[in-house]
């Protein structure tokens, strides 16, 4: 029987530790702690996704400045993890990206954060 | 390989084996109407239809496309997709909130840009929605919309070169002979 493909639906990013936020490629190759700090920080991401998350999910392998790429299947493991920040003390960009299935385009809306939750902007 | 072939259901209940259709293409579904049934797509644009759909076992693993508003509401639920953007809308003078679910099944089945569109328990009694479909029928003129319906047939839909009307009888045929 052949495997359904998994779709990364949802995307958002983590941001890095404060420390380690917009360093150019040239700074960390003078900072090796940088570089293993995030090296850590995107471990400890991944272990915690592997445990939280109840479908599949991405941790994206492109560098960016500001934070790691999270990918997700399922809908509710992306909110779940928007709640959770607090309690990991992470830092999500407030910016939730969809594909859409029926046009393929990556659609990128605004988290608003309310005292109730979060809504869609 | 994309098929030639899309079915719409419209707003009325249908008793038809739409497993049938499936066979030949992707069927696209109007809010509830028909919630026995499994379909690849179905649009809609109230909470109160969407939470059903949400609900409802047969729509498991159905897209439920709805507008850009609702679907900002229910972004987390897996299956909830935001509706394209229409071409033309405002020419047709259509508000996607605000449409008949069958309006916006239609609109779906031309934009995917299948070749022929079979319209299955589409309600064209109300002469809003007949000349909605007309005008969408006149923008696409190089794709076939066959209204299927039981006997007798309507005449509505002659005055368009792409419009035709069929029975079931004729339409199980067509998707034996495609199949």
């Amino acid at each position: 029987m052949q495997n359904k493909a998994i779709t990364y639906t949802y995307s958002l990013k983590l941001m890095w530790p404060a420390v380690c936020r917009n360093r150019s490629v040239e700074i960390l190759k003078d900072r090796p702690d940088l570089v293993d700090q995030m090296n850590k920080f995107r471990q400890k991401v991944e272990n915690v996704l592997k445990i939280v998350c109840r479908k599949h999910f991405q941790v994206d392998a492109t560098y960016m400045m500001s934070g790691v790429r999270l990918w997700f299947e399922s809908g509710q493991d992306c909110y779940d993890l928007i709640i959770r920040q607090p309690e990991f003390e992470w830092e999500i960009q407030p910016e939730l990206s969809v594909i859409n299935s029926v046009t393929s385009q990556l659609q990128t809306f605004q988290i608003v954060y309310t005292p109730t939750g979060v809504t869609i902007d | 390989m994309k098929s030639a072939y899309i079915t719409v259901i419209g707003n009325l209940p249908v008793k038809f084996d739409i497993e049938q259709a499936r066979k030949i293409g992707p069927v696209i579904a109007s809010a509830n109407a028909n919630k026995s049934i499994m379909f690849d797509y179905a649009t809609c644009n109230t909470e109160t239809n969407l939470q059903d759909m949400l609900n409802s076992a047969s729509f498991k693993d159905s897209t439920l496309l709805v507008p850009e508003t609702l679907f900002k509401k229910y972004v987390f639920f897996d299956g909830v997709t935001c509706l394209p953007e229409f071409p033309g809308l405002k020419s047709y003078d259509i508000d996607p909130e605000k449409c008949s679910p069958q309006t916006l099944s239609l609109m779906l089945a031309v934009y995917l840009r299948q070749t022929i569109v079979f319209l299955v328990g589409y309600d064209i009694s109300n002469p809003i929605e007949l000349t909605r479909l007309k005008s969408i029928m006149v923008a696409n003129p190089d794709t076939k919309f066959m209204f299927i319906c039981n006997p007798p047939r309507t005449y509505q839909l002659d005055d368009l070169n792409n419009g035709f009307c069929d029975t079931f009888i004729k339409f199980q045929e067509l998707i034996d002979r495609a199949k």
